[in-house]
């Protein structure tokens, strides 16, 4: 009987994660519950009436559990978000470290020689390749970066989830916006060096920023 | 009896602090003790006595530890703290106030000059 005593106390705390705080808690019950078993037998309860009698002193468990469960819920999802934010983390860091590096081939092979096709062609191109996966690692972050989710039903959490909706657009324009200055200060250094025509190559700014106003005019025209 | 328990219920922290006063004790032991002093008439739910224990242990009232049965069980035995006698005698003193209001509200004229 004991056995069974201790399958309903699991049953009871099915749904609950097991923690040192909620596995003591279960095990102090239990010990309850085999004590009241045992005093009951004692008193000349057949078996089954004390197991009954047992059981159905525990009561409602709801307010007792709702603490556990909560813990529970928030654990789950802390985890999730923690791990989002690490992969972010290096999706970012990677494509930053592959913008800064982007002139090294061009100037380990410009190097190497000076006029030939290593220097003139391939360094170039390993830094387009470069600057392209970065990019694309950018814009990817970005789109999987996890929603924020509703940690319960108050006005603040759901203030929470507006903005977050509100700014994913403001996020995306933003990434554009960094993906395509980087695009155009690397199109401006290779442009000047491959021409040496430094007195007008400036003006790719110009050009960027007009791109840039009208990427953005862009978005704000499909946002209403 | 369950009309009783409701009116009880409200003061449960009060009944397990009185319990805690004379003395550390577990679960078992405090349920049992109140149903012997009630003469079987009162007796707390397992799920009651124990949220009540989890609100008690978060205020500071009380404090527990494993006991170091030899045999077979464990049990984890409650201790009242400062804070708790306190809480007890405050809940105390609100109690008997609230009596004395409930008993004179609750009074009716007939029944006062019948019974005097």
């Amino acid at each position: 009987m004991e056995n069974k005593l201790r399958e309903y106390m699991d049953m009871v705390f099915s749904d609950i994660e097991p923690s040192k705080k909620s596995i003591e808690l279960k095990e102090e019950i239990l010990q309850n519950l085999i004590d009241k078993y045992n005093d009951l037998l004692s008193e000349g309860k057949s078996p089954e009436a004390a197991y009954n009698i047992a059981v159905a002193s525990i009561g409602d468990t709801s307010e007792l559990l709702a603490g556990f469960r909560q813990e529970t819920v928030r654990k789950a999802e802390s985890i999730d978000m923690a791990k989002a934010k690490k992969k972010s983390a290096i999706l970012m860091a990677v494509a930053i470290a592959l913008y800064i590096t982007c002139v090294v081939p061009v100037i380990i092979f410009t190097f190497i020689s000076e006029n030939g096709f290593f220097g003139a062609v391939l360094g170039p191109c390993i830094m387009f390749v470069m600057i392209a996966v970065a990019t694309g690692l950018i814009i990817y972050n970005e789109m999987t970066k996890p929603k924020y989710n509703k940690t319960d039903d108050t006005m603040v959490e759901e203030f929470k989830e507006w903005q977050d909706r509100n700014d994913s657009s403001v996020r995306a324009m933003k990434s554009i916006k960094s993906a395509l200055w980087s695009l155009i200060v690397v199109v401006y250094l290779i442009v000047s060096f491959m021409t040496g025509a430094w007195h007008i190559t400036w003006v790719i700014f110009l050009i960027g920023s007009a791109i840039e106003k009208i990427i953005q005019s862009i978005f704000e025209l499909k946002r209403q | 009896m369950s009309i009783t328990s409701d009116l009880i219920r409200g003061h449960t922290d009060t009944i397990i602090l009185a319990s805690l006063m004379d003395g550390d004790s577990y679960g078992y032991k405090i349920n049992k003790d109140i149903l012997t002093r009630t003469d079987n008439q009162y007796e707390l739910k397992e799920a009651t006595l124990y949220t009540a224990f989890k609100r008690l242990e978060e205020n500071g009232c009380i404090t527990s530890y494993w006991g170091n049965e030899t045999t077979g069980a464990r049990r984890r035995y409650y201790t009242i703290t400062a804070e708790g006698r306190r809480t007890y005698y405050r809940l105390k003193d609100e109690w008997n106030t609230t009596k004395k209001l409930i008993d004179i509200l609750i009074r009716n004229e007939e029944e006062d000059s019948n019974g005097k």
